[in-house]
């Protein structure tokens, strides 16, 4: 088997910003009625807010409160999850696995996502398919093998398993993102860097690294919110308190015949509020990640 | 640079290789990690052992008080808790049977039984009993119970811990309201279940369960109402006798006429909560969520008192499984595991794990507890359980099928009879002839 270098091809135009859309259908678009679109978004927004706001007064009125705003509002409960439930902990935990994950699942990624976009080698298109074909194989098919190795090589109840476990699972979609951001990167600005004396390495962080940025971060932001809010490693994987995360710890708060609704929906919000501020934070280089890993040539 | 990525590669590809090789080589071996086919040791009778709770959270806190106590009474002896959500319980156990890590004590109640023990993973206790201070002092039909769960020989898998029973929650303030009596039979039970409904003002007398966790409720009411005893009539089950069927009929058509129609889909989270926050008159639930209705509502405005009687005046209940604490057969220090599980079912451990619990105890002693008498519901369902005055239908929680049959492939069509697009009496046909096949299978592998 061998690489070579894939043949540079010219996709110059995909690096740039989309041609301004045509006059008459932006007039077409400006003609529509102001209602026709604000009243079908007001209506979607009602069904998707309202059950937030549920959560939210569940979370703030009394136990045993039946208003149906939260007043007199109360924070026992968010108190109560926070430090008799340990929230706290689990909160630390799932930062940990979050960042670790997204760090880890990047850079593998970015190695090889890179190597697929700029090299040839025999089992290219194989690998692509087997990446693609590995995200039909649902994680609690592999959790007794997975359990068994992490057992044996003593990283049961060790964070790292769960990060490891995380990061195997994100990679394959990462790499085929990254790949195709990369792709969309014209070779010839890396040959123009290795003309003025860069090595691959340096070229690639100097020219490539800062226009994939928006591809960066969306593989990123979906690593993290995948390993925030996953269940089943970190159930299977960790058995001390003190190393259970987020999901694993709202799951406590449901017991075989009892359910403290008020406890449950103040863990539920202090799970979702990192991810609400995650996807607020980069919500405008995600869709350009997004519009930009989806043209293909 | 060709020559240089060519090296590298085969670097890598050896690495690669060597790590597959060695993380194969490993996972094949077998270190007696305590996976399903460990034997285990007596051990020393010191150092650590782990216990996994099975209903982690909720009682999280009764049993690091009960662990305390046991730490300080055998210092030589570590218990690592493990609290673990109970829907997720039993995962985590066959993931451990499968792959290693089992705990030296865990959860076992009467539902999980026949997995386990089918699996051959759990510790006989019988003679360990037998020869312990606790011999005698725990409930005989609780025993009884967990040791028919096991389904194999009468052998003992799970000590028992307490015992859950079903109880009639009503909103006193509502009866008193529209002069109603106590719903202590049926009838009364159906009376104020109609009078108590005004739809257009959301006021509803019942909610029934119509999602998880549905059938072992329909059963009960069956059962209560049909006055049938025996779950089996030989190797026939009972369940589609034309009584039980004109019962469920019954039962069925209070969906929608006095019930919330969004009960189509309780499990017993959204039921408690809609029963906790809103205005309808009964709810049939167990001793486990005593607690929350009493934060709810106060104890004032609600009572919980046994099942209703059928037409005989006799009660009929469906048994509510035994919650016990095993001893897995891969631990390395049984003799400081069973010092644990004895400990903790203890008269004064075991009162005080049921108090916080609102269960029946297990222990004797512990059931004559002054604490029983001020929680009404654990009161009158001890007494219903002891006095002579409730017959148990045994759920035949020994069928290795039995959590498949009641759960996921009869849910659905409880549903559909609730909406009326399947007869009462196709349902239990339907369930008989799964629970008949599954019985038969079993019968026959028992041999």
């Amino acid at each position: 088997m061998s690489i070579k270098e894939a043949t540079p091809v010219v996709t110059e135009a995909r690096a740039f910003p989309p041609p301004p859309r045509p006059r008459a259908s932006q007039r077409a678009w400006d003609d529509v009625p102001r209602w026709q679109i604000y009243l079908p978004l007001s209506i979607y927004l009602l069904f998707t807010l309202i059950p937030f706001y549920w959560i939210l007064l569940f979370a703030l009125r009394p136990t045993g409160s039946t208003s149906l705003v939260p007043w007199p509002m109360t924070f026992d409960h968010f108190e109560k999850v926070w430090t008799e439930r340990e929230f706290g902990t689990y909160f630390q935990n799932s930062v940990l696995v979050g960042v670790a994950t997204l760090v880890m699942t990047t850079l593998v990624a970015l190695a090889g996502g890179y190597a697929l976009a700029r090299f040839n080698f025999k089992i290219k298109r194989a690998f692509m398919l087997g990446l693609l074909c590995s995200q039909f194989v649902p994680g609690a098919l592999l959790l007794v093998p997975l359990f068994e190795i992490f057992a044996k090589i003593q990283m049961i109840n060790s964070l790292g398993s769960v990060i490891i476990a995380e990061t195997v699972f994100q990679l394959p979609l990462s790499i085929i993102l990254i790949s195709n951001f990369i792709k969309n990167v014209p070779p010839s600005l890396e040959e123009a860097a290795w003309v003025d004396g860069c090595n691959r390495l340096t070229a690639f962080r100097i020219v490539v690294l800062p226009l994939l940025r928006p591809g960066l971060i969306a593989v990123g932001s979906f690593a993290f919110v995948h390993s925030w809010n996953h269940f089943l490693f970190a159930l299977m994987f960790l058995n001390n308190p003190e190393k259970q995360t987020i999901p694993v710890g709202l799951n406590t708060l449901m017991g075989a015949d009892s359910v403290d609704l008020g406890a449950l929906a103040a863990g539920g919000i202090i799970a979702a509020v990192p991810v609400v501020l995650v996807f607020a934070f980069i919500q405008k280089w995600l869709i350009t990640g997004f519009s930009a890993g989806a043209v293909k040539g | 640079m060709k020559i240089n990525i060519r090296r590298s590669r085969r670097a890598a590809a050896a690495v690669a290789l060597g790590s597959v090789l060695a993380l194969t080589a490993t996972a094949c071996g077998d270190d007696g990690s305590g996976t399903g086919g460990d034997k285990g040791d007596e051990g020393s009778g010191k150092g650590k052992i782990v216990f996994w709770d099975n209903n982690g959270g909720v009682r999280t806190d009764a049993w690091k008080a009960i662990i305390a106590d046991f730490e300080k009474a055998n210092p030589d002896i570590d218990v690592e808790y493990v609290g673990i959500p109970a829907a997720d319980y039993q995962s985590k156990v066959e993931t451990a049977i499968q792959g290693g890590g089992l705990p030296d004590v865990g959860g076992v109640g009467a539902a999980m039984i026949a997995s386990f023990s089918a699996q051959k993973v759990l510790e006989p206790v019988d003679d360990r009993l037998a020869e312990s201070s606790l011999d005698g002092k725990l409930n005989e039909d609780m025993l009884t119970s967990l040791k028919a769960a096991g389904g194999v020989d009468d052998t003992l898998y799970s000590v028992p811990t307490s015992a859950n029973n079903g109880v009639l929650y009503y909103r006193t303030d509502l009866f008193q309201k529209a002069g109603l009596d106590e719903p202590t039979t049926w009838d009364t039970f159906y009376e104020a279940a109609e009078k108590l409904t005004n739809a257009k003002k959301n006021q509803f007398g019942y909610t029934i369960r119509g999602g998880a966790g549905s059938i072992a409720q329909a059963l009960d009411a069956m059962y209560g109402q049909s006055g049938i005893t025996s779950f089996w009539n030989g190797d026939k089950t009972t369940v589609n006798d034309p009584k039980n069927v004109e019962a469920l009929e019954k039962y069925a058509a209070l969906y929608k006429r006095a019930t919330p129609s969004a009960d189509l889909n309780n499990d017993f989270t959204k039921m408690v909560a809609q029963w906790d926050s809103g205005t309808i008159g009964m709810l049939n639930h167990n001793l486990g969520s005593y607690q929350d209705h009493v934060k709810s509502l106060g104890v004032e405005k609600f009572r919980g008192i046994p099942q209703p009687t059928g037409p005989s005046g006799k009660r009929v209940q469906v048994s509510n499984p035994v919650d016990g604490i095993g001893l897995f057969k891969s631990s390395k220090n049984k003799e400081a595991a069973w010092k644990f599980i004895e400990f903790a079912v203890s008269h004064a451990e075991n009162s005080k794990f049921n108090e916080s619990a609102g269960q029946v105890p297990a222990n004797n002693e512990a059931a004559k507890d002054a604490w029983i008498a001020k929680a009404e519901p654990t009161k009158l369902a001890a007494a219903a359980l002891n006095d002579g005055s409730t017959t148990i239908v045994q759920l035949p929680y020994y069928l290795p099928d039995w959590g498949t049959i009641s759960k996921a492939d009869n849910e659905p069509n409880f549903q559909k009879v609730l909406l009326g697009k399947m007869s009462a009496k196709d349902f239990l046909d339907t369930l008989a002839d799964q629970l008949n096949d599954a019985q038969a299978e079993w019968n026959a592998q028992k041999g």
